[in-house]
């Protein structure tokens, strides 16, 4: 049985997982969906009253039968990678690469559709809020008055992307920023804007979930920093334990969410309080891993290694 | 008229990095020139900031 990881060729993160796949003899496939058609090959079959798919790419190939899991890390569009790529031929190829995986009976880390409504960031809060997190109050809007007000409310907010920066070369980045009452907000009726009561924070915490793994990583914050990814503070990510209040919270998101991994980001407040301000389905564990020495890549190859389902993601029935 | 949030947007800077190693597509991860798996040199990686969060903010935003 094999792991099929949908990820990038320079995808060092995913490298991690590969060797502890190769480490533990457990076959597994790497694919860019990017490289098909061209470098990789697909033939699905619904004939005979069954259904069968192969997937070869480097002299390498997959059966669907002999499929065990799916790791969605860091594909490419399908086809972009073609002699003559379009947005015709990338649907095409995404009709017919995701149309035959999701035919086939495996486990999703994590499932597409549960991906898709997990990286919607008010739906992100809502979930948070049920599951029992500190939740910033937070407005989406493109009314300019409201965001006015909602400013003049909070004083000290933050303006944010909902979807990250916009693509392009040479490319932007667009951390979080905190902006004060006086801004110009008429703006605000050319996109939606998301804002966010600032929290001033001590320290920034990724926690990664991986099936019923939790890793907890802190970062102390300087004075005053508003976007932990941006700005050198001198302090290193490292290890901290999980108050058993958030780990409840945690399992409860992701199960309502039917997440197999996710990676939490939080602000901990001067009083100790972790206050919930994303949940990145697919976000990055590398440089956690590499500075806290955390087990994350071992445990996501034990996820995808395992036979028996994932009973706390709900499974798909046909 | 110009998006609010994008009014606090700045170029990333040269975003082009130099990796040192290359894709082994028999083993299906990328080793260094003298053969060893990328991720057998740490410090390395940290150096070169591929696995950051914002290490893929231009083709997707789960960072």
């Amino acid at each position: 049985m094999t792991v099929l990881i949908l990820t990038s060729e320079e995808d060092v993160t995913a490298d991690m997982v590969v060797a502890k796949l190769h480490e533990a003899g457990t076959p597994m496939m790497r694919l860019d969906p990017a490289d098909l058609p061209g470098k990789a090959v697909l033939s699905a079959e619904y004939a005979h009253g069954d259904f069968d798919g192969h997937l070869s790419v480097n002299g390498h190939v997959l059966s669907m039968g002999g499929l065990r899991s799916v790791w969605v890390r860091r594909p490419g569009e399908p086809a972009a990678h073609a002699p003559h790529p379009s947005p015709w031929l990338a649907a095409e190829t995404r009709q017919a690469l995701y149309g035959m995986l999701h035919s086939a009976a495996t486990r999703w880390m994590n499932h597409p559709h549960n991906a898709e409504q997990a990286r919607l960031k008010p739906w992100q809060l809502r979930v948070a809020h049920l599951s029992g997190f500190a939740v910033p109050p937070t407005v989406f809007t493109t009314a300019p008055r409201l965001a006015q007000q909602f400013a003049e409310e909070y004083r000290d907010v933050v303006v944010k992307s909902a979807s990250g920066p916009p693509p392009g070369d040479p490319g932007l980045a667009l951390p979080t920023t905190l902006i004060g009452p006086d801004a110009d907000f008429s703006a605000v009726a050319a996109g939606p804007a998301l804002l966010q009561r600032y929290i001033p924070k001590r320290a920034d915490i990724r926690l990664t979930c991986v099936g019923t793994r939790l890793f907890a990583a802190r970062k102390t914050a300087e004075p005053g920093q508003v976007d932990g990814r941006y700005g050198e503070t001198g302090h290193a990510w490292e290890a901290v334990p999980v108050p058993e209040r958030v780990g409840r919270s945690v399992r409860d998101y992701v199960a309502f969410a039917g997440l197999a991994y996710a990676a939490f980001d939080f602000a901990e407040d001067e009083e100790g309080i972790w206050w919930f301000l994303e949940c990145n389905q697919g976000g990055q564990f590398g440089f956690v891993e590499l500075e806290t020495g955390q087990p994350i890549s071992e445990a996501v190859a034990l996820w995808l290694s395992q036979r028996k389902a994932d009973r706390r993601v709900p499974a798909r029935h046909w | 008229m110009r998006p609010f949030t994008l009014n606090y947007a700045f170029p990333r800077g040269l975003t082009n990095v130099v990796t040192p190693y290359s894709f082994d597509a028999a083993r299906q991860l990328n080793v260094l020139p003298d053969g060893r798996p990328a991720v057998s040199d740490p410090d390395l990686l940290l150096a070169v900031g591929t696995t950051t969060s914002t290490a893929g903010s231009q083709t997707h935003f789960d960072d």
